[in-house]
């Protein structure tokens, strides 16, 4: 599982957290993600994206599975709905983003 | 937590007299607020709005301080969750509207991949079109929301629009009427003269 910050200023929200709790983040990549390496070895991982101008900040979960797109179907029939459809990721692996029956979002992982 | 209203504080304050006094009436309950009892009658069952007059005035009358009324007239405008709820889609969808009408970005990024030189890469992208890596993953992400763009296996991205490459006038358009088709799933109708 990994967390995900969206964030309208992802740059100061990037600062605030590195110097706060001594994360290392790091954009060199295709999608120019901002990876966070919190340092740690308890806890998950994560990033920062940028979110669009109607959203506030938040916080995404995603969820690693062995299969993306087995793994949205089931949701689809649980009453999930997909917001992003499963999308292949420049460095492998792919991602989807559903709506969960309840409004929340959240996010399928297939690591490459 | 549901939202609590004035009237469903005066329910409650009536029930509680008639448990007391199984024959107090809703005339008797009207009387004492100093109104009739059709008026206090409609705005128990919310068949008519109460006023922040009447809630003020009512409030004293029940021993209610200035502070605890002037919550209950807060309340009187903050829209119920399934309104808020609403109003919150219809921000979002509107904000995509606004987002494809405004910016060129997304046919910019669109038109780059039919480029022979085409790279998968946000930052090579931002470069050719002289943005941030920020705005293009903005629109990146819009455009996959909006099903008009696919990003496959092994830096295959390609428009889904179904039209080769539209110009920058068919790809406004083609995007507003997918936003009104989702919107409209979403429970959500935009006014087809406000989008073209």
């Amino acid at each position: 599982m990994k967390f995900q910050i969206l964030s309208k200023t992802p740059d100061e929200t990037a600062r605030f957290y590195s110097t706060l709790f001594g994360w290392t983040v790091s954009a060199d990549n295709p999608l120019g993600y901002r990876e966070i390496s919190t340092g740690a070895a308890a806890g998950i991982q994560g990033g920062i994206w940028p979110a669009p101008p109607q959203a506030p900040n938040f916080v995404q979960l995603f969820i690693a599975v062995q299969d993306a797109r087995a793994s949205v179907k089931k949701a689809e029939e649980l009453g999930a709905k997909p917001i992003i459809p499963v999308t292949a990721l420049p460095e492998g692996g792919e991602l989807a983003v559903m709506q969960d029956p309840h409004g929340m979002s959240f996010g399928i992982w297939q690591p490459k | 937590m549901a939202r609590s209203l004035f009237p469903e504080k005066l329910k409650r304050e009536f029930e509680a007299r008639r448990e007391k006094n199984s024959r107090y009436s809703l005339r008797a309950f009207a009387a004492f607020l100093g109104t009739d009892h059709s008026t206090l009658s409609q705005i128990l069952r919310a068949k008519r709005p109460i006023s922040a007059k009447q809630v003020r005035g009512w409030g004293e009358k029940l021993g209610m301080t200035t502070e605890e009324t002037a919550v209950y007239v807060a309340a009187q405008y903050v829209p119920d969750a399934s309104t808020g709820r609403g109003q919150e889609r219809l921000r979002h969808w509107t904000a995509e509207a606004m987002a494809i009408v405004d910016d060129r970005i997304h046919w910019q990024i669109l038109r780059l991949l039919h480029s022979r030189s085409f790279q998968a890469d946000c930052r090579w992208i931002a470069a050719e079109i002289g943005t941030t890596v920020d705005q293009v993953n903005l629109a990146l992400s819009r455009l996959l929301r909006l099903r008009l763009l696919e990003m496959a296996p092994s830096g295959k991205w390609r428009n889904v629009m179904g039209r080769g490459q539209p110009t920058e006038a068919q790809f406004r358009k083609l995007a507003l009427i997918r936003i009104r088709e989702l919107a409209a799933g979403d429970g959500i109708r935009l006014r087809r003269p406000a989008i073209a």
